[in-house]
């Protein structure tokens, strides 16, 4: 197959990381990890401004969500069977409205994936990668979402140490403050939340 | 909170792990043909049902064959998130039409139904994965959440996951690189009636009084509430969580939270199965299937059905994919999918501030009339062959 221009241009830099060490297995999960690393930073980048951009539209969806949802589980505690069914019917419509915004930033978190699985399907599409002791293989793609889940782990634990995100942690803290916190049918244990019963 | 996190977790490797062990049993044979071995089965040439191998590459690499220009991907993607957003469905369907006529794939893969049948079978196939990729990206943002809420009922999962497994694991594997082009596109046509039919129903005086009773209720509780608050209104330890009552093969009946709820076991393991492997076959979630059918024929109440259905996606489209793509070795063009992610991202932004401009109850009218348009020249075009609606 034949590369789109734009893979053609950062082909030589990005095949340059699966050749540091010459060993091939440990060239591939550098060049991969390296990859995978760059997919996390470049989607939480993108997420953090979108929520920038819609956090007043997504606090006015969230308040309906939580309010209705909440609604739902005191009427559940009250044993009231008609006003569960009626708030959690709306609960559902609210929660309809929050789900395209959780689309939007997903979406915005994991575009960059699919590009570098389109990279490497040019590169890898042809290599088997054996299960070791068991006699079958998996693809590229399985080894890419395997290191990318690695990567998305292991930046989580340096995220907050980069002011830009410090400022999005800040914002987030300030929600948990202000806004009323969603119960969940847990709330309706005495026994696992004696706080809140 | 962690017990709960772990069980989530547990139950979802479970099932994938059941999907990977299940696939590679029969991997190894079963691969189906590859890009390159197909376009060398067809005829060289510059007619229809030929490939040119001078011809700049399209999808899939395919010389001469459409290239879903980035541009047009994201525009149609901007338009799929932002029906999404305002409708609330539709956009799998959407996603779908876009694939099969915007990008000009099913034309282009019509042409080798005769000269290649299994290039035609294979862009068939590849239409299908491209949209699961995108219903499975929902299916995982609503499960989660759902998750988030406390509104998955793990028995209830498994009942649901184990046919929609079954379902989304026999359906890629008996019909990929069999399904003709034409078929497809006549099924898809099929689904879309049903799905207009759903909407219509919604936008009727019956649908919207429910919406108003509802509102009604919830009204009338919160004031009640005002004047008792529900501190210490929590059922006793005896009343809490799901207890079952009575079960026999036929109906279990459960108490949840105090309020008694029954359904019959073997409903959600049919109506699995099937829904799975219908959203299989088509290439779309299955989701708008789900939820209607565990509430209306199984009787389960929206607070449990909602979520775990959600699940049930979820585990469907993970299997499905894997199947296709991993067992049957069926291709991705992921640019596009990747440009359409961004779309969708933008459309589902824009959604929310446009609709405040038109009803809801309109809107949802002018997408039954779009659906009735598609759903016509969808099924025309796919069994007879031509379309009873313009473009003819």
């Amino acid at each position: 197959m034949d590369m789109p221009v734009i893979f053609k241009m950062v082909d030589p830099y990005l095949i340059w990381l699966y050749r540091i060490t010459h060993h091939g297995w440990l060239d591939f999960f550098l060049g991969t990890f390296v990859l995978a690393l760059m997919a996390v930073i470049i989607g939480e980048f993108t997420i953090a401004l979108v929520f920038l951009a819609a956090r007043h539209r997504i606090e006015q969806t969230t308040g309906d969500a939580v309010r209705y949802q909440n609604m739902s589980v005191d009427a559940l505690a009250a044993r009231d069977k008609q006003a569960y069914s009626a708030a959690n019917k709306l609960a559902n419509d609210a929660f309809g409205h929050t789900f395209f915004h959780q689309i939007a930033m997903s979406a915005a978190f994991l575009w960059p994936l699919p590009f570098v699985l389109a990279w490497m399907q040019y590169r890898f599409l042809e290599v088997d990668f054996p299960i070791p002791w068991t006699g079958y293989s998996v693809n590229y793609i399985a080894m890419f979402l395997l290191v990318y889940v690695v990567a998305y782990f292991l930046f989580k634990q340096v995220k907050y140490k980069i002011p830009f995100f410090r400022r999005i942690k800040v914002i987030l803290d300030n929600y948990k403050n202000t806004t009323s916190e969603m119960k969940t049918l847990a709330d309706l244990h005495p026994l696992e939340n004696p706080k809140k019963t | 909170m962690q017990k709960k996190t772990v069980l989530f977790i547990c139950f979802l490797s479970i099932f994938t792990v059941i999907a990977v062990v299940a696939a590679l049993a029969v991997t190894t044979p079963a691969h189906a043909m590859s890009v390159e071995q197909a376009i060398a089965q067809t005829p060289t040439g510059m007619g229809p049902g030929q490939i040119d191998p001078a011809a700049k590459p399209g999808f899939l690499g395919i010389p001469g064959a459409p290239h879903p220009f980035w541009l047009y991907g994201l525009l149609w993607a901007v338009w799929v998130g932002w029906i999404f957003s305002t409708v609330g469905a539709f956009g799998g369907i959407m996603a779908g039409v876009g694939h099969i006529t915007i990008f000009g794939l099913a034309d282009f893969g019509r042409a080798f139904k005769k000269t290649s049948p299994a290039l035609n079978k294979l862009i068939t196939d590849s239409i299908r994965v491209s949209n699961q990729w995108l219903v499975g990206l929902s299916a995982l943002i609503s499960s989660t959440n759902y998750y988030r809420m406390g509104r998955i009922v793990l028995p209830l999962g498994l009942f649901l996951a184990g046919g929609s497994i079954l379902g989304a694991y026999f359906i890629p594997v008996l019909t990929a690189g069999k399904i003709k082009l034409s078929s497809y596109i006549g099924y898809f046509g099929l689904c879309v009636f049903l799905i207009a039919g759903v909407l219509f129903y919604e936008t009727t005086e019956k649908g919207q009084s429910k919406k108003k009773a509802a509102k009604e209720a919830a009204r009338a509780f919160e004031a009640s509430m005002k004047k008792k608050p529900t501190e210490g209104a929590a059922p006793s330890a005896e009343l809490t969580g799901t207890k079952i009552t009575s079960f026999s093969f036929t109906k279990v009946k459960f108490t949840f939270y105090g309020v008694e709820f029954s359904f019959n076991p073997l409903w959600p393991v049919i109506g699995g199965f099937f829904i799975a492997a219908l959203a299989s076959f088509l290439g779309i979630g299955g989701g708008f299937l789900y939820v209607p059918f565990l509430t209306s024929v199984a009787g389960l109440p929206m607070y449990i059905v909602a979520g775990t259905s959600a699940v049930a996606v979820l585990v469907g489209m993970i299997v499905s994919i894997f199947s296709y793509m991993v067992v049957k070795g069926v291709p991705v063009d992921f640019m596009l999918v990747g440009f359409e992610l961004i779309g969708i991202a933008t459309g589902s932004f824009i959604g929310p501030y446009t609709s405040k401009y038109i009803p809801d109850v309109w809107l949802k009218r002018l997408f039954v009339i779009l659906a009735l348009y598609v759903g016509l020249r969808y099924t025309t075009k796919g069994f007879l062959g031509y379309s009873i609606v313009p473009p003819f």
